[in-house]
């Protein structure tokens, strides 16, 4: 009894040190914030700040005024205006080998980009979803607008 | 055949007088470069746009391309495009024969990346060395680490943020210039710094 409780502590104990490989490790970094951004994560709505990281699953969010810069692990950079809502639905990539893959959900607003390793190491390995059409990226610089429901 | 033609002109007419759902753009690159390519899939056809300013547009879930003004694309993505962070920057420093010191070119040099650094609000740097293949394996996979050390630590001593500097070491592994075994070659010698 003793020792299945002490086994279940040190199990517990060993297992929260893990880190979930899909969630804990930063993909992006927020570098330039203009007036309301928000970052919602697991149902969380944080303001977003300069120099935080961003986790896939996050969801980057901007008000009517805002707009977010960031830079991903693979150098692609993102830039939203204003109103706008993109979730970095996957984000892989081996820094090893420059190999990955991305998947960007844009659900609203603007959105700049310019690809990175990702896009340059694996063709057709980088994508933004939109309601409508699904962007796949060849490496360039590029944009996106999506409007909301009219 | 003329009624397929009416047809798809019909459709035409409804797709424009549907709102615009959402536009794709290529842009010039920021910073040269060719020109790449973006894929538009609306599930039914493929547009793929590779020239600076090509755009499409889906209207009513269908997506083709169309005609934008350079004007109209730069007020439409004016605040997207000004929230654009400094972009990620890659530089090379060269070292001294079995060194980890850097070369005289190289450590003038090192301001221009320190430099571009002290720009960036916040930064991310990483710092890969290597080296020539003078030498067994082990010694150098530890001279790649060293040198990418040194690096760090000179960027440390001049005031940035160590947490925001990782390093390795890649040896003689991933040659700038492919040599045989054993030859000195000061192209191979380097660190590779990327900053973002």
């Amino acid at each position: 009894m003793g020792f299945t409780l002490l086994l279940a502590a040190a199990l517990l104990i060993v297992t929260a040190g893990i880190p979930r490989a899909d969630e804990a490790a930063p993909i992006a970094q927020i570098k330039k914030v203009t007036g309301q951004a928000a970052v919602l994560r697991s149902g969380e709505r944080r303001p977003a700040n300069v120099g935080d990281v961003l986790l896939v699953k996050d969801v980057i969010e901007t008000g009517p005024g805002g707009a977010i810069g960031i830079t991903f692990i693979d150098n692609t950079v993102f830039s939203a205006g204003p109103s706008s809502q993109i979730a970095l639905d996957e984000f892989r990539f081996d820094s090893n080998d420059f190999r990955g893959a991305m998947l960007a959900d844009m659900r609203q607003g603007t959105l700049a980009v310019v690809s990175g390793d990702i896009a340059r190491s694996t063709p057709g390995a980088m994508k933004v979803k939109t309601p409508t059409a699904i962007l796949g990226v060849r490496g360039t610089t590029f944009a996106v607008q999506v409007n909301g429901d009219h | 055949m003329i009624r397929r033609t009416i047809l798809t002109l019909a459709s035409m007419v409804l797709l424009a007088g549907c709102p615009r759902q959402a536009l794709f753009v290529v842009l010039p690159n920021a910073e040269g470069g060719g020109t790449g390519a973006i894929t538009v899939d609306d599930g039914k056809t493929m547009t793929t746009l590779d020239q600076p300013y090509a755009a499409a547009e889906s209207r009513a879930g269908s997506s083709a391309p169309v005609e934008e003004s350079r004007e109209d694309i730069g007020a439409i993505f004016e605040r997207a495009v000004a929230a654009q962070p400094i972009l990620p920057h890659h530089f090379r420093l060269y070292f001294v024969l079995g060194s980890d010191e850097m070369t005289p070119e190289s450590k003038v040099a090192y301001r221009t990346v320190f430099d571009d650094i002290k720009q960036r609000p916040v930064y991310e740097i990483e710092v890969i060395g290597f080296t020539d293949t003078v030498g067994d394996a082990p010694y150098n996979q530890a001279l790649s680490l060293t040198r990418a050390a040194a690096i760090r630590g000179a960027l440390v001593r001049d005031g940035l943020d160590r947490r925001a500097i990782s390093i390795a070491g890649r040896g003689k592994h991933d040659l700038l210039a492919p040599t045989a075994d054993q030859t000195p070659e000061p192209r191979n010698r380097r660190v590779e710094i990327t900053v973002r």
